[in-house]
């Protein structure tokens, strides 16, 4: 027995036909207004169920999951009990059905799945939905040997209802028997067999009269009229009959359409690439047409064929675009473009989309299943849906890309500016020290060095911004790859350290690491770069104070942090110390605002986060987190001292 | 009296105007080839001492002559790496190359690189040398190593990679290098041994862990055994 959840929940039978669509969409709407769960049933009968499309299934099911329902399958020898079991195990307040569950005529004389379950006295409200389209068979009846057997056991009992008739009863009751029998059979096996049967009781009924107990009645009755009565009212009711199914088929074809179209529509809003548009639609082509699609998109002479499929090619060499793409536009016969165009054993749609073509739709029927005109309609209406869901994602990749142009541009700006000033003063500063060492005359050796080390502090600090460019431009393109490894922080910190000291001696950094701080994935020479930014930056801003340098770890990040006691950052600012180029007014000529930029690009490539904000008593923080994916190494087995 | 002489293979002229006069400054005989054929062809003439390769030329892989040179000679090999070639740079160390020196360097730097690479690599028959590294002594032939004059105790594997380093008398050694000596063929590729061993190492010989004096990381490459006397 399943827990009864605290609401009880809405059962809604689900079947192959497009109305569970409708049913699934009453389903979701009544769970959504009691605020209860709701449960898509298919209810599996084994053999019985074979007409059933178990394919088709499945994308009710799936669409109902989509809808936040529970799908399940029972099996049960009949749809009632299936129903009635799972209604009484789940506690369900409600069951939603379609009344074209039954198929049996007697279904609508007391015995539907319906009335079977309000018999059963359930204890849930039942709604029942109405089906304009399912009252008619599905696809034709044919002549089948039952059907034949069927049309004689019908004469057969009509002429025995007859023979019932009172000899010197009225000929008149006789034939509206024959009449009942005929309609009977033209609707359950077809108008063929309705003829048949109609000429068939003709000659039964002229057997009748042969028969010396209607000799005496025939006389009064001439045949020929009633011959050609009978066959006028047969053909009659087979003609109504016809146009009844046809148009209860029409009713239902529209509404699997309506049912179709509205699914490709949902997946193709999903699909967040021309590739992905491909696939979805050649899935829900190849479950309504039963055929094979591709998305065929022109480029220079060839065609790109999506889905790929490897190891299957078209079948059939494609004329190249320019050949294939007027043949398109002007369509089939000269007429509507969007007609679909037979090439080969296959068939093109052009995918106009509101200005242009967004591609070709290349579909393929299954040999023996070749496609039918009248589901032409539906598949122009494909063919529009995946050329607009294409040109939606046209749109927005260009929408993208104009914004990246845009972003492009400010930077380039920016740069110029700063190259302009950064690049430009110390070339300056060392073109005129390089210059007045060469004049004739002599400079006092003091003078000499002075100037020559200005030349070398100055291309120092060339090299450093042309290398901090460098390095951005290549984490932004993702050209440098993050060389991760498991490793510990304490052996970057000190090569960072070392690194700075080397330059400008001991700093006044205090390094605080737990004992136990586990090691990290990072590449070691991108964070000893970070920690060299980072530290620099403390120096620049707190010359002389001391910087607390410490880590710790969480289950699934490394944390570390370098705080000053310098004057701290704006609060508005906190963000855009990040940004390329940014430099704190009245920072002082320290670098040209790369150095922080560069720490968040290394970050971002390790999946990790850096943020600044100020330290309370003064100063400011920049707090580092890594993240603790994937395994370790393992460790080592304690070796024994020498 | 015979200078070392040493051959500079370098397509740039700026940088051979600045290498040219201060290698020979220092009282170093100077070859100079701007291409990668050129500088083959003379060092298998004049067989210089040492080599400074530039890793980008213009004719040859740096890769391809370095395989060339050590096809036939033994002699220090430094090369001279840009920025976006690191990856070269550790493969070329792994293939015999003796050191390396990234771009932009000052001539201190240089100077430095050279006069290590310059000593030999200690051979295997050698009457074995004690090392100095600051308050640091090895010592090679007893197998001992001193801080501040005391012994300290090390595991085996830990001398061992001690002794790898020492080996290299100042010389960079990578960590693929390091893993082969230390563990034996079979430790390709676990960097990760390596690294606890250098924290423990460091545990036990440096003063500040986190400021390393003697047993020097170079990041993505390796470890260096900082020598007195190459600064």
């Amino acid at each position: 027995m399943d827990n009864p959840s605290p609401v009880r929940p809405i059962l809604v039978a689900l079947g192959s036909e497009a109305q569970s669509l409708r049913l699934i969409h009453a389903g979701f709407r009544l769970a959504r207004e009691r605020a209860a769960p709701w449960i898509g049933v298919y209810v599996d009968r084994g053999q019985g169920s074979a007409t059933e499309d178990a394919e088709q299934v499945q994308v009710w099911m799936q669409e109902a999951q989509r809808l936040g329902a529970e799908v399940r399958t029972v099996e049960a020898p009949t749809l009632a009990q299936g129903l009635a079991d799972l209604t009484r195990r789940t506690h369900a307040q409600a069951l939603v059905m379609g009344r074209s569950r039954d198929r049996w005529p007697w279904a609508r004389l007391g015995h539907s799945t319906a009335d079977e379950l309000q018999r059963r006295g359930l204890d849930a409200e039942l709604v029942v939905m109405d089906d304009p389209g399912a009252r008619a068979e599905p696809g034709a009846p044919t002549m089948a040997f039952g059907a034949l057997a069927g049309t004689f056991l019908v004469l057969a009992t009509a002429t025995g209802l007859a023979w019932l008739v009172p000899a010197e009863g009225n000929l008149a009751l006789v034939l509206p028997v024959y009449l009942l029998g005929v309609t009977l059979i033209a609707h359950h096996w077809g108008a063929a067999l309705g003829i048949l049967a109609s000429v068939l009781s003709v000659l039964l009924y002229n057997l009748l009269l042969e028969t010396p107990r209607f000799h005496e009645a025939a006389s009064r009755w001439p045949n020929l009229l009633f011959f050609l009565l009978m066959l006028l009212a047969a053909q009659l009711m087979i003609g109504l009959l016809r146009r009844l199914r046809a148009q209860a088929r029409e009713v239902q074809r529209r509404e699997l359409h309506t049912a179709s179209l509205y699914l490709l529509g949902r997946a193709l809003a999903r699909s967040l690439s021309p590739d992905e548009v491909a696939a979805t639609a050649a899935e829900h082509l190849r479950r309504v047409f039963k055929a094979r699609a591709w998305l065929l998109f022109p480029e220079g002479e060839a065609w790109k064929v999506r889905p790929e499929a490897p190891g299957e090619h078209l079948d059939e060499p494609l004329p190249p675009p320019s050949e294939l793409l007027p043949r398109l536009v002007v369509g089939a016969d000269a007429g509507d473009p969007l007609e679909p165009l037979p090439v080969g054993p296959a068939f093109c749609l052009s995918l106009l989309s509101t200005d242009q073509s967004e591609g070709v739709l290349r579909i393929l029927p299954r040999d023996g299943e070749p496609l039918q005109p009248s589901s032409w309609e539906l598949l122009k209406a494909f063919a529009v849906q995946i050329a607009l869901a294409l040109e939606r994602l046209r749109w927005l990749e260009e929408a993208r890309r104009a914004q990246l142009d845009h972003e492009t541009e400010r930077l380039r700006s920016t740069l110029l500016g700063a190259i302009g000033h950064d690049l430009r003063t110390p070339l300056a500063a060392i073109h005129g020290a390089a210059s007045s060492l060469l004049l004739p005359g002599d400079l006092p050796g003091a003078a000499q060095r002075d100037l020559l080390t200005m030349i070398q502090e100055e291309s120092e600090r060339l090299a450093h911004l042309l290398g901090n460019l460098l390095d951005l431009t290549r984490l932004e393109s993702g050209t440098i790859q993050v060389h991760k490894e498991w490793q510990p922080l304490e052996e970057v910190i000190g090569s960072a350290l070392g690194r700075l000291e080397r330059h400008s001696g001991v700093l006044p950094v205090r390094v605080d690491l737990p004992e136990d701080l586990p090691s990290a994935p990072f590449d070691a020479a991108l964070i000893e770069q970070v920690l060299i930014n980072l530290l620099s930056n403390a120096k620049a801003h707190a010359p002389g104070q001391d910087v607390d340098l410490r880590a710790w770890a969480e289950p699934d990040w490394l944390h570390l942090e370098v705080a000053d006691r310098g004057p701290g950052i704006p609060e508005e600012s906190l963000e855009r110390v990040f940004d390329k180029f940014f430099r704190l007014p009245g920072a002082g000529d320290g670098g040209v605002g790369l150095g922080l930029a560069i720490c968040r690009a290394i970050l971002q490539a390790h999946g990790g986060r850096i943020h600044a904000s100020n330290r309370l008593g003064g100063g400011s923080v920049f707090g580092l987190a890594l993240p603790l994916e994937g395994t370790p190494p393992p460790g080592l087995v304690p070796e024994e001292a020498r | 009296m015979n200078q070392p002489l040493i051959l500079i293979i370098e397509d740039e002229e700026a940088l051979r105007r600045f290498l040219v006069p201060t290698l020979s400054g220092q009282g170093y005989q100077v070859l100079c080839a701007a291409t990668a054929t050129e500088g083959l062809a003379m060092a298998r003439s004049h067989n210089p001492d040492l080599v400074l390769l530039d890793l980008g030329l213009p004719d040859l892989d740096g890769m391809a002559v370095l395989a060339d040179l050590r096809g036939w000679s033994q002699k220090p090999v430094v090369i001279l790496s840009a920025r976006n070639q690191e990856r070269h740079k550790i493969q070329a160390l792994d293939q015999g190359a003796d050191d390396y020196l990234a771009k932009p360097f000052g001539a201190g730097e240089l100077l430095a690189r050279i006069r290590v690479a310059l000593r030999h690599r200690l051979p295997a028959d050698a009457p074995e040398p004690v090392l100095h590294s600051g308050s640091l002594q090895v010592d090679l032939a007893r197998r001992e190593v001193h801080q501040d004059g005391q012994l300290v105790k090390l595991t085996i594997l830990e001398y061992r990679l001690v002794e790898a380093l020492a080996r290299r008398n100042g010389k960079v050694a990578t960590h693929t290098q390091l893993l082969t000596e230390v563990w034996g063929p079979g430790g390709k590729g676990n960097t990760h041994y390596l690294r606890i061993y250098m924290a423990m190492l460091r545990k036990k010989l440096e003063a500040d862990p986190t400021r390393p004096r003697h047993f020097m990381t170079e990041p993505n490459v390796g470890y260096r055994l900082e020598l007195d006397g190459t600064h």
